[in-house]
């Protein structure tokens, strides 16, 4: 029974990575370069004749495949960190060529080649607040492990509380089918004095006043949102709002999902984290195939390598012997 | 000269240096060094006015004229309560993301330190660029120029903020009792963490300049410092780990003349009018008011408020006299 929520806690993170609006953003780095500066032009274009008719993302003379609903960044990042899991943490970096990532990655791998060594690497570093690193504590939780000594590569301080707070959620849920020893074990390793667990305890609370995830949208906005800062991947944001909805949703995907998608400025990795926590609860049969069968083969939008990978497969690899 | 007149030159050369850094840096943010000597070889006139930096320093020192030694969190939370919230309804121009994060923080109810936790910028250079007048208050004691300047840093910073702020605030305090230049970085160095991303970048931009020798000033070590210490993949430049070891940087590479140092500092690029700012307030404390360039000093009026509309109208002379007269 745990491998089907394992396989529940990758497929609902791919699914929910491919319900948020910036997944064709993402998936469009597989069109040619041109395609993406028309975009650009598209949008000024839009700007300077005060027309509301807003560009998408298009394929002209391009293939239209990559812009159909699909999984793109976290999914292929989760694959990546289930495929390396057992390897030291900064010597996986380090073979990584080619590859597009967030800034707190982009920045980690500078530093490795500069010689900066975890945990500075994660620590010098902008972004070092970011996500990156939640998103792969989802293969961690899975297999029941510490996702520390990987997500100080990338990230420190909320970044790494983030990386800890999903690997325990996911852990819980798997071994427990139920949101609110999820939510427990989150909580349990996030400090109420720093912004992450502030927020944590702030999102929740907001959420079951209002009773339901898609009526909790607006008072998360409110909650957590200011609405200052160029980048939605915060993981003192996201991560909230994927326990807060999880649970308001009573770990059904079907809930939870939909609602995180709805808040815009996090719509690039909440709806991921919801969806892992989520399908962790309820396990990969309670996903919506249609779903499933959209979100499960990888683009290689950002690790080339992986294109065309089943990600279901991918998480298999973690549950033999264990289911 | 008495020492509390040596202290009064000291205070008027900061904040002029200041003042002249930010004014000297502005059109040159977010440049590349080679851009800056593409437009101007090197930028040696002031063009137009001063920017926040400039007008949130005063806004510190006002806090220190109230409250002196005595400055806690809560004060400055007060005072943005007071004279800043209520006046960010319209265009916050200037503002960073940490100043409008900490308005937000402050609307939403939050309380220092989670004011400064709260938003994604707490590693600004924000605090930085207003550390000067701590470092005036507190000639000759770094760590104590530290301590309160954190007091004001806990409202809208955390972490590598606070600490590129307590690193100007203890370099302006030693430049104060008339340091060597050395011995002030040394002084910014004893008063972070040394297992900080401050720290660390100090260090390095300390290497590449030694390894330059004494006529490294050119473009190969604007390069060299570039490669220490900028942060490639992200398109902000006022990290504070990052403008601040700049800035002491062309403070070392100018061997504490204010020009020398402000000029290196803009032709920095990045967060121009930040690192020109503290290379100047820091070169300002060092060499007094006669180190700053007439030229200089005759462009800076009274502030206009333009980003802190509180301050509107005051000028840096009168901010140096009050912080002086406090000691």
């Amino acid at each position: 029974m745990s491998g089907d929520r394992i396989r529940g806690a990758f497929a609902g993170l791919a699914v929910g990575d491919a319900a948020g609006w910036p997944a064709g953003r993402h998936r469009s780095a597989l069109h040619a370069p041109w395609s993406r500066r028309l975009y650009r032009e598209l949008d000024a274009f839009a700007e300077e004749h005060r027309v509301t008719t807003l560009p998408v993302p298009f394929a002209l003379n391009q293939p239209v495949a990559p812009l159909r609903i699909g999984p793109s960044d976290d999914a292929e990042w989760l694959a990546w960190t289930a495929l390396t899991v057992h390897r030291p943490r900064a010597e996986a970096f380090r073979e990584l060529t080619d590859v597009r990532a967030r800034i707190s990655v982009a920045t980690a791998l500078d530093n490795l080649a500069k010689g900066v060594e975890p945990p500075a690497s994660g620590h010098d570093n902008p972004h070092h607040f970011d996500d990156a690193a939640a998103i792969r504590a989802v293969a961690y939780g899975v297999i029941g492990r510490d996702p520390t000594e990987d997500a100080q590569v990338t990230n420190a301080l909320d970044g790494v509380l983030g990386a800890r707070a999903m690997a325990a959620a996911v852990a819980a849920a798997v071994a427990s089918g139920r949101i609110g020893p999820a939510i427990e074990a989150a909580l349990a390793v996030l400090p109420p004095g720093t912004a992450i667990g502030h927020n944590a305890r702030a999102a929740l609370e907001a959420a079951r006043a209002a009773g339901d995830p898609f009526a909790a949208v607006p008072a998360l906005d409110a909650a957590l949102l200011d609405h200052v800062y160029s980048y939605g991947v915060g993981a003192a944001q996201t991560v909230p709002v994927a326990l807060a909805l999880a649970e308001a949703a009573g770990g059904e995907l079907s809930r939870a999902v939909p609602a995180a998608a709805c808040l815009a400025p996090v719509a690039d990795s909440a709806p991921a984290l919801t969806g892992a926590l989520a399908g962790a609860c309820g396990g990969f049969d309670a996903i919506p195939e249609g779903w499933i069968a959209s979100a499960r083969t990888l683009a290689g939008c950002c690790l080339p390598d992986l294109a065309g990978r089943d990600l279901i497969e991918v998480a298999d690899t973690l549950t033999e012997g264990i289911a | 000269m008495t020492d509390r007149s040596q202290l009064r030159d000291r205070a008027r050369g900061c904040l002029l240096g200041l003042a002249a850094g930010d004014a000297l840096g502005a059109p040159a943010e977010n440049l590349t060094p080679a851009e800056i000597r593409r437009r101007w070889g090197r930028l040696t006139e002031i063009e137009g006015g001063g920017t926040d930096d400039t007008e949130y320093a005063i806004f510190a020192a006002s806090l220190l004229v109230r409250h002196g030694h005595g400055l806690t969190s809560h004060d400055v939370e007060q005072a943005y309560r007071e004279e800043i919230v209520p006046l960010a309804t319209g265009p916050m121009r200037g503002a960073g993301f940490s100043e409008l994060g900490t308005v937000e923080a402050l609307r939403r109810g939050l309380e220092p330190p989670l004011t400064g936790l709260a938003h994604q910028h707490g590693w600004s250079d924000g605090l930085a660029m207003r550390a000067a007048p701590y470092g005036i208050f507190c000639p000759g004691d770094p760590a104590e120029a530290a301590r309160l300047l954190e007091q004001d840093g806990r409202v809208s910073g955390s972490g590598e903020g606070i600490a590129g702020g307590r690193a100007v605030a203890g370099a302006v305090a030693a430049a104060m009792a008339g340091a060597e230049p050395r011995d002030v970085v040394q002084a910014a160095l004893s008063v972070i963490p040394a297992d900080s991303w401050t720290a660390r970048n100090v260090v390095r931009v300390c290497e590449v300049l030694a390894a330059g020798g004494p006529r490294g000033r050119g473009a190969e070590a604007v390069e060299a410092l570039h490669e220490a210490v900028v942060v490639r993949h992200y398109p902000w430049t006022d990290v504070a780990p990052e403008a601040v070891a700049l800035a002491l940087a062309a403070f070392l590479a100018g061997d504490g003349d204010v020009e020398e140092s402000v000029t290196f500092g803009v032709s920095l690029g990045r967060d121009a009018d930040t690192i020109g700012a503290i290379a100047g307030a820091v070169a300002g404390a060092s060499q007094g008011e006669a180190g700053v360039p007439a030229r200089w000093a005759a462009r800076i009026g009274p502030v206009t408020g333009k980003c802190l509309p509180v301050v509107a109208g005051r000028h840096v002379l009168d901010t140096a006299e009050q912080l002086v007269e406090g000691l």
